[in-house]
Parts: C-alpha cells; structure tokens; sequence
C-alpha cells in the first residue's frame, strides 16, 4: 500500500514528467503537422497553436510526401539502407557471436587480454579511424561498392563484448549434452547458442539498424553513385536542394524518423537490456 | 570379460599441484550398474567426465569395448550421458529434445517418430511432447533427460547426480525408474551420487572415492558388512556407525570413559598385538530386547536415552557411552523415551576394528 505521500509524489512526478515530454515531442510533432501543409499555410500558422495541428483531411493532404516519392529517389535510398541494414544484422551477429562465443567459452591463450583490447577498442570513436578505414577500402578498390561499405562495419566492439556477457552465462553443460548429441561446435552455436540468446540478438539487431540508418559520414565517404546511396544522404541532398518546399523537407524528415521511432517503441527492452547487460552482468 | 577398463587413471588439472584423481583403477562389465560415491570434492565426477571425454586423462588408459579411449571425442565413444542440471535445450520441445541427437546421427526419419514414441510412453511424458522444458517439473525434466539418453541405443550410460534436484519423494521414485530403465535396457551404467543410500539401492557394486583416491569397491552389502578402512565405515550406513577408542584387554575391551566389554576369547586374542584400536558398530547391532540381553550378557551395558528420532518405522536412540553420544537402531515397537535408563548388548560379531594410525580395517576372519 503507497502511503498518502508516496501517492502525492508519484502524483508529481508523473506530472513533471508529462510535461517534460510533451517539451522533448513538441518539435516532433511539429514536424510530424507542417509536413502535411503547403509552405504558405506552414508560414501562416507558424505563430500560433495551429502550428502543432494538421490541416483538414483533403486531396492535398499527402501531396509533399507523393511529390518526394515520385520526383526523387527517396524510396530507392530507403531501400538499399533497409538492405544494408539486413546485411549488417546477418554478418554482424555471425562475426561478433562467434567472436564473443569464443571470448566467453573457448580456452585460448590470451583470451583475457583479447577481451581487454576489444573493450579498449570501444572507447576509440569511429570518427577517429574513418580516414583509415577509407584508405583501406580505397586502397582494396572498393569504394563506391556495397562490399566496401558494409566491410567495416561488419565488426563491432559493442556487441561482441554484449553477445560476451550474456554466452558467459550460459551452461556448460548444454553444450556438453549436444557434443554427445553429434553436435559440431558450428551446429552448436547456430542451433542452441544463438536460439538461447534471443534477446541479445534481438538487442545487438536493433543496435545495428540504428547504426545503420542514422549513418551519415561513412556512407557519404564510401559513396559516390546515387543508386547505393543512403537514406541519411539522401536526406541531406534532398533538403539542402533549393527546389525543396519546406513542406517536403519536413516530409523527408519524418520519413526518416519513422522507422527509428518504430524500432524505439517496439524493441525498448531490448535497448534497455543492452546498454544494462554491458555495465552490470559478468560471468 | 570387462567392458569398461580404467587402468592408472590420473586427473590433474593445470596450475594445480594435487592430483583431482590418482591411480584409477576399474573393470566394468557389460550391462553392469556401478556407482561411484564420495563426499564433494572427491574425484567421483571429474572420473566420469574423464570416462564421458569431457576432461582430459592426465595418465593412464580408458578402454570401452576394447577400444582406447583417451583421445577419442566423446561423441565417438559410444555413451550417453544425463547430467546432474538436466542439460536440456530450453527452446526446443520434450520431442525435440529427445530426437535431437537421432537426426544430427541422420537416423531415418520413421526409425526417430518410433524411437521417440517408445521413449516418451516409457517415461510417461506421452502429455508433455510439445512442451518446452521451462513448463516442465523437475522430475518431468530428469525423464526427458533420460529420454535423451535412452533413445540413442549407446552402449554406456553415465548419470552425474541425476536425482540430486529432485525433492526426497521423487528421488525414490526415479530410483526405481532407472533401476528399471537399466534392467529393460541392458546398458552398462555409471552413475555419480554423493547418496550413500542412492549408490546402495541401485548399483551391483560401487566404488567409494575420497579425495581423488578409490577407497573400496565392491557389492553394496560386501561394503556395508567389511568396510576396507575407517571412512567407508563411515561413509556407508545411515545413521553413521558408531566410533569408538578402545584399548584392548585380555577378555575385552575398555573404552574411553572406563566401560569395559568382555569379548569371546577367540575375538580377544586376536586382538592381542593392538593394544589401541577404534571400534566400530552399527546402530542396528546394538540390541535392548531381553532375549539379546540374555545371550550377550557379556556385553551388557547401561545409559540413559539422551534423545530419540521416530522414524515411523523404526527409532533412533541417542545415549551418552564410550565417551562419544551413541546411535542405536531399535525397531518401531522398542519405543523409549528422553531420560529412560535402558541396559543394551553389543554384537561381539558385528564389531568392525579399525587401527587408528592407518584407519585400516583389521580382519579378524584372516588371522
């Protein structure tokens, strides 16, 4: 039973709260109403309340959007970051699974230490090596490639020090049961680590399509070509174009944010988890 | 001819001194039930991970069938094997998890349905095919454990503590169920228990451990009648056999608080060249009934019951003699209560002695 006060408190801090984010959704939801006007009514509401409201459901309605999806390649730069984002799930939690599979479970010399290098590795920003990773690429002639894109990403210091902490838990004699079972080690991690480990996967998956889809530098280094173009990029010329409307940019914008907003909501736990499980589970 | 031979076997494990097995020796035959039993720490377990493939052999040779064993995978060795924390896959189905190892082994599909049914309707898990192994009890896990191991026709099963996580009642019943299980199947079985009364009603002989070394091996009652040493005596038996320091006399014994026994002559002169022994008796072997007290009157001694345990079918009775508190074993009908003064017989025949420098056991019937 809450006491008198806790109610009271908690009564506050909802409240605090609520307007709080209403202060954080304010823009959001700005954007979300102007994207759906005409630039003339955008002005003509921009200083009263109207401004957070859409206008009337009529033929116009969705006319900025249609004229972003028909008169640009917005949907094609959505597509291949959709793409590059499944493959960068794929290759990511293979490479970095197995890597912290075997931090976590197989004996090697050294392997202590390899955690420690991969855990430095985490703290040096990709800002900093993103010239290195570029002439590498450039020197292997990948640039402006899908290969010479996804390549360095592939490897990620985060998640496999993440799928680490949560193999570390696993038991022994699991693996045991199904060496008995015939069970290669390859089998093993495929069949029962990875199914085991659902939410890590799922943590280390969303991880990755944030990473993708909110990429702008790498993307913007690697290519050259508007068919393996980015939605980021893609945003970016899209509304730094004269011929742009306001009306459209805000379009662009929100389809932009939508799939993140969609993947914040739907997987928040997994989120959660992940940034938890770094900082407090240790085998 | 034995079936399973462990000859020297060795267990040390890196950055250690001490040996975690030392000098294994063991020949098993086929379709034999073995326990190996010990308290913890004593090398029952890393002997059969050693057996299973799972620890590496330091010395020695394991030979199943026959065949050298050391460097053999342990999927190639022709055993299954049900650990103490059941090791189920958690996302897979009762089926699944039975059938698992049959279609990595690439049995016919037909030939698995079949063995799978055989498996649940042996274990009655027949109403639990679909379910995944959180929805399932403790003892329902162990069977689908079992299932695992049962279905895949190997010739030796090893069982880590398997009814360690079980409750009292069910431990009993899945000792019967793997009794059965070993008989209907005909496997050669090892099984690890640190439960005296587990290894003494399942296994046809049993090997006693401590501290990485074989103490004793032998059929449960060949144990329980001649223990080799002081710890098996110890160990095998519940309540635990009664200990005492003696020195022998001409015609018996004296014990630490003065108490004197007379013993057969023959017994007594056998005892003659240790002038210091320890004694040992099981609480059973202790009798108060009137006709023992005839018989025995030799031994005849008096306490007063310190405290008393019912079992329902027999009573425990503790009471103050030879310097230590004394267990006695009395049957249902011999009830006494705290505080009564009752006069008691040793069985001079059930005596053990044990010499207290090796705790050896000195065999009278030799000499």
């Amino acid at each position: 039973m809450l006491t008198k006060k806790q109610k009271r408190n908690n009564w506050i801090l909802t409240v605090v709260l609520l307007v709080l984010s209403l202060f954080f959704l304010f823009p959001v939801i700005w954007m979300l109403a102007n994207s759906f006007k005409p630039d003339a009514a955008i002005t003509e509401d921009m200083n009263s309340l109207a401004a957070f409201v859409p206008p009337a459901l009529n033929g116009n309605f969705f006319e900025n959007y249609i004229k972003i999806l028909t008169d640009t390649s917005f949907v094609r730069y959505m597509l291949n970051t959709l793409f590059y984002a499944a493959v960068l799930i794929v290759l990511g939690i293979v490479v970095n699974g197995l890597a912290g599979y075997a931090l976590a479970k197989i004996k090697f010399p050294f392997r202590e230490r390899w955690l420690m290098i991969i855990m430095l590795l985490m703290i040096v920003p990709m800002e900093t090596i993103i010239t290195i990773h570029f002439l590498f690429i450039a020197k292997l002639g990948l640039l402006n490639t899908v290969i010479g894109y996804i390549l360095p990403m592939v490897v990620n210091p985060f998640n496999i020090f993440l799928f680490r902490q949560v193999f570390v838990s696993l038991p022994d004699d699991v693996y045991e049961a199904a060496q008995l079972d015939h069970c290669s080690p390859l089998k093993y991690f495929f069949t029962m680590v990875l199914p085991m480990s659902k939410s890590v996967v799922a943590t280390v998956s969303v991880f990755t399509f944030l990473n993708v889809w909110n990429d702008y530098l790498w993307p913007s280094l690697v290519f050259t070509s508007g068919d393996l173009l980015t939605a980021q990029i893609g945003l970016n010329a899209i509304t730094s174009n004269d011929n742009t409307t306001l009306g459209q940019k805000l379009a662009v914008i929100t389809m932009v944010t939508i799939p993140v907003i969609i993947i914040y909501s739907l997987f928040s736990r997994q989120i959660v988890e992940g940034v938890v499980s770094t900082g407090s589970k240790e085998g | 001819m034995s079936f399973i031979q462990l000859k020297h076997v060795y267990k040390k494990y890196d950055k250690t001194d001490k040996y975690a097995v030392t000098d294994f020796n063991l020949e098993i035959k086929e379709k034999e039930f073995i326990a190996f039993v010990g308290p913890s720490g004593c090398g029952k377990s890393t002997t059969l991970r050693m057996i299973a493939g799972f620890e590496e052999i330091s010395g020695g040779e394991l030979y199943i069938d026959g065949k050298k064993m050391n460097e053999i995978a342990p999927m190639d060795r022709g055993i299954s094997m049900v650990f103490q924390n059941y090791a189920l896959y958690p996302h897979m189905t009762v089926e699944k998890n039975i059938s698992y190892g049959l279609k990595n082994m690439k049995v016919p599909e037909n030939e698995i349905k079949e063995k799978v049914d055989w498996a649940v309707k042996v274990l009655g898990l027949e109403e639990y095919r679909t379910r995944k192994p959180k929805n399932l009890s403790g003892g329902q896990r162990q069977r689908v454990a079992l299932g695992r191991a049962i279905v895949k026709n190997q010739k030796v099963f090893l069982m880590d503590e398997p009814l360690s996580n079980l409750d009292a009642k069910l431990r009993v019943s899945m000792r019967n169920e793997i009794s059965r299980l070993h008989r209907e199947l005909g496997s050669t079985t090892i099984y690890v228990t640190h439960d005296q009364v587990e290894a003494m009603t399942m296994a046809d002989r049993i090997v006693i451990m401590k501290d990485g070394v074989v103490q004793q091996t032998g059929e449960p009652m060949e144990l329980y009648e001649h223990p080799c040493n002081l710890f098996v005596a110890g160990f095998i038996g519940s309540p635990q056999m009664n200990f005492y320091d003696v020195r022998v006399e001409k015609d018996g014994l004296t014990f630490a608080d003065g108490k004197k026994v007379r013993l057969p002559e023959a017994m007594s002169q056998k005892l003659q060249p240790y002038p210091h022994l320890i004694m040992g008796i099981r609480g059973e072997d202790m009798k108060f009934d009137s006709q023992n007290l005839d018989i025995y009157a030799d031994t005849k001694q008096q306490s007063v019951i310190e405290n008393t345990e019912i079992m329902g079918n027999e009573n425990n009775l503790y009471f103050a003699f030879g310097g230590i508190t004394t267990v006695a074993r009395v049957s249902k009908y011999e009830v006494s209560q705290t505080g009564d003064a009752v006069e008691f017989v040793m069985l001079p025949h059930k005596m053990h002695f044990f010499e207290p420098e090796t705790e050896r056991a000195i065999n009278l019937e030799a000499n």
